[in-house]
């Protein structure tokens, strides 16, 4: 193609050695942008990480099941991790459920970055924490243009299972409780599809096996039930008791070794008698008695999401001291009277930035790490003080 | 090529070059350009479309006869009047306002909704129109004008509140003041002004100016120690309509209007 019309309109008529100096400012210019951009990316890219792992820790506490589920998948800064989890230990929380996504550390097929997973557990396990990893989110290339990350049709159930195998392997000894998927009830988990126990277990045939031939030793949770009493044939969900007994009745026992559980209070004290019409704390035993009798019962369970909120214009809220009466009384029931239960990650302990919704309200901390007082008297009470 | 094409080649980048120039050092001029089409709808249709959650007392609740009323739903109706405007409060959950407000199926929110600097570049917000963080309160004869004066002193608090963090923080910088937690608001203020076992409370400026105008004998002293102010929200491209509500705000507070409002509305 003829461009030399355009040169002319761009550039007319300008005496070659000026040409040749502007040829090579131009040259240089683009040097020094490259230099620039080159150096911010190995600053962010190594520079940034180098914030020290620091000693080993251990988490000293009364209550050996007290957890708490972290949000440091959109947390970038690695102090901001570290500082998250100093924060977590210092409470007396010695566990920590954690989301990893499947998009962010395989964004082609079978080209991995760990960097940001790694991150996370290694500080982690520096704390002294024991990590509880939840799987999911889909990357793009494995679901439908226009679907959401929450979708996974049948035939990419081993293109997950691939992932969730690497994943196990990679943090062999450094992970040992993984979560296949996260509240399969609601259609919004689901990728907007009608919620199907059977399909989920046909996740978890196809998970499971490829996880244990990774790694043995690796725990895998099955469930992450949202409590729900949706109406059967509800376009939202499916009420999780229902759920869990036709995953039973699918054959999922084969292919999970504890039970997660999703145990929020609402607006109920933690002592309220379970019904199968009330969601409250204790609908976590409705739960485990259909373990029970689907034969079950040796398996133990999680609490992996749960807890209360004390946003003053919530309709699920509780005033800010019930939610700490009650957040001290779950971890303190779960520690006494359930002892098929191994640990309870209450939602959340911070966000990256504030919500500003009702949502602010389920913290621990503020995102400029200011410990609410929920959170001073959790450490109290880990502490074996009163509050 | 021809010469005149390049001159008007030459011409061409010279008057973009200057038009980028002058929109990035006087971005304010651009509006001359654009239209306000939130302002010219109401203004066609006579109609101010106002979100609100309808939930919170006493800014905005429903009344015995099912209808919007409270602080909120009167600053509006007092606002369009100005005006010439109808109010039609659209009813909407308090998380999806901003939502309603971005899609446009409402022209403004006024339903105590807290200022939120992460989301200026998507929302135009008002200057504060009440602000309801967490003051420092104390009885009028008390002696204490600041938290410069709680030493050795008691200060009660909602337990969990933000009033009790806001106290904690305190107590680091002042180590002999003593926090004494309470179950709730009412118990606080009834600790402070009939019981008088504290010396002052940290309390929500809501929760204040209820208790102030139902006739309980306390006073805020100092500045607020924690910001919440509540603002009127709007669409970054409603520029008029943003002057019309700042107009009217500032009128409402130079003539005693928003006084006028919390003292016909603060009450139980």
């Amino acid at each position: 193609m003829n461009i030399r019309w355009l040169r002319q309109l761009l550039w007319p008529a300008v005496e070659r050695p000026r040409r040749l100096l502007a040829i090579r400012i131009g040259l240089l210019l683009v040097a020094g942008i490259g230099l620039i951009w080159g150096g911010l990316w190995l600053w962010r890219t190594y520079g940034t990480a180098r914030v020290p792992l620091g000693p080993q820790q251990t988490v000293v506490t009364i209550n050996s099941k007290i957890g708490v589920h972290t949000r440091l998948t959109d947390e970038v800064e690695p102090w901001k991790i570290k500082r998250t989890l100093e924060m977590v230990r210092a409470m007396g929380a010695p566990w920590i459920v954690e989301y990893f996504p499947w998009a962010y550390a395989e964004p082609s097929p079978g080209r991995y970055d760990w960097s940001h997973h790694d991150l996370v557990i290694e500080h982690a396990n520096r704390q002294g924490l024991t990590v509880i990893a939840r799987l999911g989110f889909v990357p793009e290339w494995a679901r439908p243009k226009d679907s959401t990350p929450l979708y996974l049709a049948e035939d990419q159930f081993p293109a997950f299972a691939n992932f969730a195998a690497e994943f196990v392997k990679r943090y062999a000894g450094k992970v040992e409780y993984v979560i296949i998927w996260n509240e399969p009830n609601l259609s919004l988990e689901w990728g907007y599809q009608p919620v199907s126990p059977e399909k989920y277990v046909a996740m978890l045939r196809a998970v499971y096996p490829a996880i244990k031939a990774a790694n043995p030793a690796i725990q895998v949770l099955a469930g992450a039930l949202a409590p729900t009493l949706a109406p059967p044939g509800s376009a939202d969900g499916m009420n999780d008791l229902i759920f869990l007994q036709r995953m039973y009745d699918a054959g999922a026992a084969d292919y999970f070794d504890l039970l997660s559980i999703h145990a929020y209070g609402w607006y109920s004290d933690p002592d309220e008698a379970p019904a199968a019409d009330v969601v409250n704390f204790r609908r976590s035993e409705l739960l485990r008695a259909i373990m029970v009798e689907n034969g079950d019962g040796d398996k133990d369970a999680m609490i992996t999401e749960g807890g209360w909120n004390d946003h003053p214009r919530w309709t699920r809220a509780v005033r800010p001291s019930q939610r700490i009466a009650y957040t001290l009384r779950a971890y303190e029931l779960a520690a006494t009277e359930w002892p098929w239960l191994q640990a309870v990650g209450l939602w959340a302990f911070r966000y990256p930035w504030d919500a500003k919704s009702y949502q602010d309200y389920y913290t621990f901390v503020r995102t400029d790490f200011e410990p609410k007082p929920l959170y001073l008297e959790v450490q109290r009470y880990a502490e074996g003080k009163s509050p | 090529m021809n010469k005149n094409w390049r001159w008007l080649g030459l011409a061409f980048v010279i008057i973009a070059f200057v038009a980028f120039l002058a929109m990035w050092l006087f971005p304010d001029s651009i509006r001359l350009l654009r239209r306000d089409n939130t302002w010219r709808t109401m203004q066609t249709n006579g109609v101010w479309r106002v979100g609100m959650d309808p939930s919170f007392p006493p800014f905005e609740s429903l009344n015995d006869a099912g209808q919007p009323a409270g602080f909120d739903v009167a600053l509006a109706e007092q606002i369009a009047t100005a005006w010439g405007l109808e109010v039609e409060l659209v009813p909407i959950g308090f998380d999806s306002l901003l939502d309603a407000l971005q899609t446009g199926q409402i022209d403004s929110v006024i339903s105590a909704l807290p200022f939120d600097e992460r989301m200026t570049q998507d929302i135009t917000y008002s200057a504060p129109y009440f602000e309801s963080g967490i003051f420092l309160a104390t009885r009028p004869d008390a002696g204490i004008q600041g938290v410069e004066d709680l030493v050795n002193q008691t200060v009660g608090v909602e337990w969990g509140s933000m009033g009790d963090q806001v106290g904690r923080r305190l107590h680091t910088t002042t180590p002999t003041l003593q926090l004494q937690p309470f179950d709730t608001p009412a118990e606080t203020i009834s600790a402070l002004v009939e019981a008088q076992t504290v010396d002052a409370i940290l309390i929500d400026n809501v929760t204040l100016r209820m208790a102030q105008v139902n006739g309980a004998a306390l006073v805020a002293v100092g500045p607020v120690l924690e910001s919440n102010p509540f603002v009127i929200a709007m669409p970054t491209t409603a520029y008029e309509l943003h002057a019309a509500v700042a107009q009217q705000l500032t009128t409402l507070q130079a003539t005693g209007g928003l006084a006028a409002l919390e003292a016909r509305w603060f009450v139980d």
